[in-house]
Parts: C-alpha cells; sequence; structure tokens
C-alpha cells in the first residue's frame, strides 16, 4: 500500500498557487526526504496531508484513505511533529504527552516517551518555558506515541543543535526499522541525506526530481574536490609542470591553483594518482582533504535554475556556507573524517 | 470520541491561567460588598432579597457575561494565531471535538470560577449567620442561584466560542466578543423593539397566529440574562416551573440550549470549511 499519495494536487491561496499538478507517491515503509527552499510548497503539501488545508485540485490519500473525508482515523495512525506549531504555555511537557497519548487511545508510559527525547529532567516545567529545541522534542515525544504507521516531520531539525539533529536521525532511523514510514522535509540536506531512502525535490510547487540519495548523486557527476596545500617554496616553472602533469591524468576534469592551493575536480579514484603525480613532479604535498560532492550541490542546481552536473565546482564552498550553522557543523564534521581516512590509506 | 480529552486538557489550561484567580477574588469581593452593604450587623438579612435585588442585577447580569465572553472569544482563534492548533489537529481530533471541548472545558472553567468566587462569601455569611449576628442564611437559594450565575456564564461561553471558531483572525474574534456583550446586556431591547417594529410596519406580524406583545414578550425572554434572571427569581421565589409565567420560563429555558448549541455549531461551519 501506499502511505501517501497525491494526484494531480493543486492549491491555489487567494494571492499564491502553492502547489500545482503535484504528484507523489510514498511507499509504505520508506524514509522519504522531502526537499526544497523556504516557500517552495512544503509546508502546505503536509497540510494537505493532515487535512489542514483543502486542495483546490486533485486527490490526497493517506494510509489507502482520503484526507478530508477520514481525517481523524488517518490522524490516529500518524505521528505528526508540525512546523510553526505552539505548545500550551500553562501545562508541562508531561501533560503535553498524556494530553497525546489519550487522544490516541493509546496506553503509552508518557514518562518512556519523554524519556526518548531527551525531556524527562524537565517533564514537570511548564513548557512555556521550554526553548525551541526543547519545543521541537516534546512535540517529536507527542508524535511517537503510539507507535504510528506514518512519521510525518515538518522541518524536525529547526532549533535543534547539532547533537540534536543527530538524535533526531536516530529516532527516525529507529522508527524505520520498527516497519514505520517516514514522511521528512526540511531545506537542510545533511539532515535528509543521512536518513533517507528516497528524496524528491519541490520547488516553486512542482516536484523537479524525486530519485534515490545514490542516484541524486551520480547525476551530479560522483566527482570529489581535493583541496591540496603546496608547499609555497616550490620555483613557479616546476609547480607549473606538475599541475599540467595532474590536469592531464585520466579522472581529473579540472584543476585551479589558488597561490599555494590546487582545487582539483578528479573522479572518486583518482586522488592517490593526483597526490602521486605532484610529488614526482618535486612538489610537496603539506596537507589536502578531499570533499564528496554533495546534494547541497544538487540541491542549489534545481531549487535555482541550473541543470544538474554543469554547476558541480562552482557551487562549492560559497553556497555552502548560506546553509545554516547545523549544516555548516555536519559539513566540518565530514571533511575532516574524510581527511582521516585518507591518511590512514596512506 | 476525542472530546472529553480536549474538553480535560483545556480546563486544566483555563484554570491555570492568572485571569481566573482574578476572576474568582473579584466575585468574592463583589458579593462580599453587596452582602455588607445590604446586611448591615443586627438587622434582617434576606438571601433572597441580596441575591434579586443586588448580586443578580448588578453583578451577575453584568458581570457573568462579560467573563463568559472574555473567557470564550479566544479559544479557538488564539490557538489559529499562536500555532498550536497545529499541535492540536496534529491529533486525532476533529474540528468538532475542537469547537465543542473547547465550550465544555472553557464553561467548566467558568462554572468553577463562579463557584469559588461565591463560596468564600458564603462560608463567611454561613459563619456570621451560625454566630447570630445575622439572620436566616438560606444556603439553598444560595447555592441554588450560583447554578443559575453559571449557566449563563457557559451559554456566553458558547456563544464566543461559536464566534472564536469562526473568526479567522484574534482581532476578529476580539471585535466579535465586544459585539457580543454590547448587543445582549445593552442593546437587546432596542435592537429587537426596532425589529419587531420593521416587521410589523411590512404586515409580517398580522398573518401569525400570535400577537405582537407575545412576540416581543418572547424576545426579551430570548436574551439569555433575561431568562437567567426570569428562572432565578422564580427559583428564589419558589415559582420555578410552577405559577402562571411557566410558559415564559419554558421559552426561556429552550433559548439558554438554543445559545449553548446553536452558535457554536454555526462557527464549526465556517471553521470546517477553512484552511487553516
Amino acid at each position: 500500500m501506499t502511505a501517501i499519495e497525491l494526484r494531480g494536487v493543486t492549491k491555489e491561496f487567494a494571492d499564491v498557487t502553492a502547489v500545482r499538478g503535484l504528484d507523489l507517491a510514498v511507499e509504505e515503509g520508506e524514509v522519504y526526504g522531502f526537499l526544497g527552499p523556504n516557500g517552495a510548497g512544503k509546508s502546505t503539501t503536509i497540510d494537505m496531508v493532515l487535512d489542514l488545508v483543502r486542495p483546490t485540485e486533485g486527490t490526497v490519500r493517506v494510509l489507502g484513505r482520503d484526507a478530508t473525508a477520514d481525517g481523524v482515523a488517518i490522524r490516529k495512525r500518524t505521528g505528526v511533529l508540525p512546523d510553526g506549531f505552539a505548545v500550551y504555555d500553562r501545562l508541562s511537557g508531561r501533560q503535553h504527552v498524556e494530553f497525546a497519548v489519550r487522544s490516541k487511545e493509546a496506553d503509552d508510559d508518557p514518562d518512556a516517551l519523554l524519556d526518548r527525547v531527551g525531556l524527562l529532567n524537565d517533564a514537570d516545567r511548564k513548557a512555556g518555558g521550554y526553548s525551541k529545541g526543547m519545543r521541537q522534542r516534546l512535540a517529536l515525544a507527542m508524535a511517537l506515541a503510539d507507535d504510528p504507521d506514518l512519521l510525518i516531520l515538518d522541518e524536525p531539525s529547526s532549533g535543534l543543535d547539532p547533537a540534536g539533529a543527530k538524535e533526531m536521525r536516530e529516532i527516525v532511523r529507529t522508527e524505520a526499522d520498527r516497519g514505520a514510514t517516514v514522511f521528512f522535509s526540511s531545506h537542510i540536506l545533511e539532515q535528509v541525506e543521512a536518513v533517507c531512502d528516497r528524496v524528491g525535490i519541490l520547488r516553486e510547487g512542482e516536484l523537479v526530481a524525486e530519485d534515490s540519495v545514490e542516484g541524486l548523486r551520480e547525476a551530479v557527476g560522483g566527482e570529489e574536490t581535493l583541496e591540496i596545500a603546496i608547499a609555497g617554496g616550490d620555483a613557479d616553472g616546476a609547480s607549473d609542470s606538475a599541475v599540467e602533469a595532474v590536469r592531464d591524468l585520466d579522472g581529473v576534469s579540472r584543476v585551479d591553483r589558488d597561490g599555494d592551493t590546487l582545487v582539483v575536480s578528479c573522479a572518486d579514484g583518482a586522488k592517490t594518482r593526483v597526490i602521486g603525480a605532484l610529488e614526482d613532479g618535486g612538489i610537496t604535498v603539506d596537507d589536502f582533504h578531499t570533499r564528496e560532492a554533495s546534494l547541497e550541490d544538487l540541491f542549489l542546481a534545481y531549487t535555482e535554475g541550473d541543470a544538474p552536473g554543469e554547476g558541480g565546482e562552482d557551487v562549492d564552498g560559497g553556497n555552502a556556507a548560506e546553509g545554516t550553522d547545523t549544516a555548516d557543523t555536519a559539513d566540518t564534521a565530514d571533511t575532516a573524517d574524510a581527511v582521516d581516512d585518507e591518511e590512514v590509506s596512506r | 470520541m476525542s472530546l472529553p480529552a480536549i474538553a480535560e486538557k483545556d480546563f486544566q489550561d483555563t484554570v491555570r491561567s492568572r485571569g481566573m484567580l482574578v476572576l474568582v477574588a473579584l466575585f468574592s469581593l463583589l458579593v462580599a460588598v453587596f452582602a455588607y452593604v445590604f446586611a448591615p450587623p443586627g438587622q434582617q438579612f434576606a438571601t433572597e432579597f441580596l441575591l434579586s435585588a443586588a448580586v443578580g442585577p448588578f453583578l451577575v447580569t453584568t458581570l457573568v457575561p462579560l467573563v463568559g465572553v472574555v473567557v470564550g472569544y479566544n479559544a479557538v482563534s488564539g490557538e489559529r494565531e499562536s500555532g498550536s492548533l497545529k499541535l492540536l489537529l496534529s491529533l486525532p481530533h476533529s474540528r468538532a471535538d475542537v469547537v465543542f471541548g473547547k465550550v465544555v472545558g472553557r464553561g467548566a472553567a467558568l462554572s468553577l470560577a463562579v463557584f469559588s468566587g461565591f463560596l468564600l462569601p458564603a462560608l463567611v455569611l454561613l459563619a456570621l449567620s451560625q454566630l447570630g449576628y445575622i439572620q436566616a442564611f438560606n444556603v439553598g437559594s444560595y447555592l441554588g442561584y450560583t447554578v443559575f450565575a453559571a449557566v449563563l456564564g457557559v451559554v456566553f461561553v458558547a456563544i464566543a466560542v461559536g464566534c472564536s471558531a469562526a473568526a479567522t483572525t484574534q482581532r476578529q474574534a476580539l471585535i466579535g466578543g465586544v459585539a457580543i456583550y454590547v448587543l445582549f446586556v445593552m442593546l437587546w431591547g432596542a435592537v429587537t423593539g426596532q425589529f419587531l417594529g420593521a416587521a410589523a410596519d411590512a404586515g409580517l406580524i398580522d398573518p401569525l397566529p400570535v400577537s405582537r406583545q407575545q412576540i416581543s414578550v418572547f424576545l426579551q425572554v430570548a436574551n439569555p440574562i433575561t431568562g437567567v434572571e426570569l428562572l432565578s427569581n422564580a427559583f428564589l421565589g419558589d415559582q420555578l416551573f410552577s405559577g402562571e409565567a411557566v410558559n415564559q420560563q419554558i421559552s426561556a429555558v429552550s433559548m439558554l440550549v438554543f445559545w449553548t448549541i446553536a452558535p457554536p455549531l454555526a462557527g464549526l461551519w465556517k471553521f470546517d470549511a477553512d484552511d487553516l
């Protein structure tokens, strides 16, 4: 059975068409990442799945039922972490979770749910005093009540620090392993990349790409970017010829030199040969690190209108810096790991 | 059926608001002031007179509707504006459960406030009568009257919640709440009089099998405030559902039921069709 199925869905508001002609199918048991920049129509789509907003055209079916006619029955088997929600300031965290458990006619232990999201120590505090991240955890605990068949998480990492975002991903994994379908929206790629089986990219209300994470990575070209710091003392002539040698290597598509740094775009297997060629040409390699072509490149290519692949090397550093702090932190961690791997392999 | 869950949560949420404490204190204070003013120590004290001549007209018929509107006007629109409605509707609740759960939860919270507010002065009056400072404090009349006050409050909560459900913004809900109060407390007689006059001029009354006088009385009783006054005075005079005015009393009761159910239904009709 299909967990979420949208057919020809269009939603027009008074002043804007938020979603147009959207077809989307999320299969049971998969983790589906729903990506797009802010304002692409992600939240409107999720609101239609939850029957907060009714489509102008088309049909929305969730867990085999009509979203509008059977909303209550659907939400009985669904856990939702909404976007832009507020808590009840005067009620404690535990009262919130108790309310969710009671609403779903479940028999979960509220404290166990609070413990899962790391809020047990704050369970008796009024939720009005919670930070954004704690509110996010609280809503997640409410969503997890009664082991839902479908989890819908709208921008789940917003307000969470990197450690919190990681815990969120682990919970998503656990739920998926249990057999739940997870529908996960985000404008931050690293969040989606780490947990999703399949990714759809929404742009201006239309689905512009849908594939597995590997499939999308291949679409970017499967290249890696190598940043090499070379010793500054070498004669320019010698280093120029070494750079030329690198440029001629199989699998190297581009070499840029910026003072003492070489930026090389190359196929996955060519890295060792690049380093070797530099050392053969008499250049001392002080340090280097690799950056795997990230989904961010593809994401930006799709959402900013370039064709995929073309923008590969150009869409690096500068654009990555536009992501949030969380994304940057994750990026740095990945790069550090990559360097470690390389040093071990040498 | 998730209405009880919403009602309970909303009750818990409402009774924790600071406004509720203020409300209880205000009721207690005003009832105590009236009791003091109308029952100087050593003189004849009549519970019924205190209630129907002082507490009724000055406190219950003006303050209780106001409190009902204040408790109810932001019930749905407030959650809609803050975003907690998203959390509420992500759980398996229908929008009808939300609207009627709010009526029940906030109505119960307001009733609690009215009872607590009347209870504290009652304890004082009871103690004074036991000690012989005042004569014959009638506990039964006092408690019965409190029930009528609470009923009036619940009716206004229901009207205000209906308005709140229909409103798209808090601002609209606030305007609606003020309009409700002004209409029922201040302008009811004038508005219905105009309405009746216009209907009579248009020749709509004559074909009906009732007189203009009867319709006029019915319209007066249709105001929940007048209805509750009528019923509570009958209760204090031992005339409830007996005597000459029993027809009027039945009209009053049916109109109270109408005002409790129809406004939330009308609000739900709009709320149910809205994009949130």
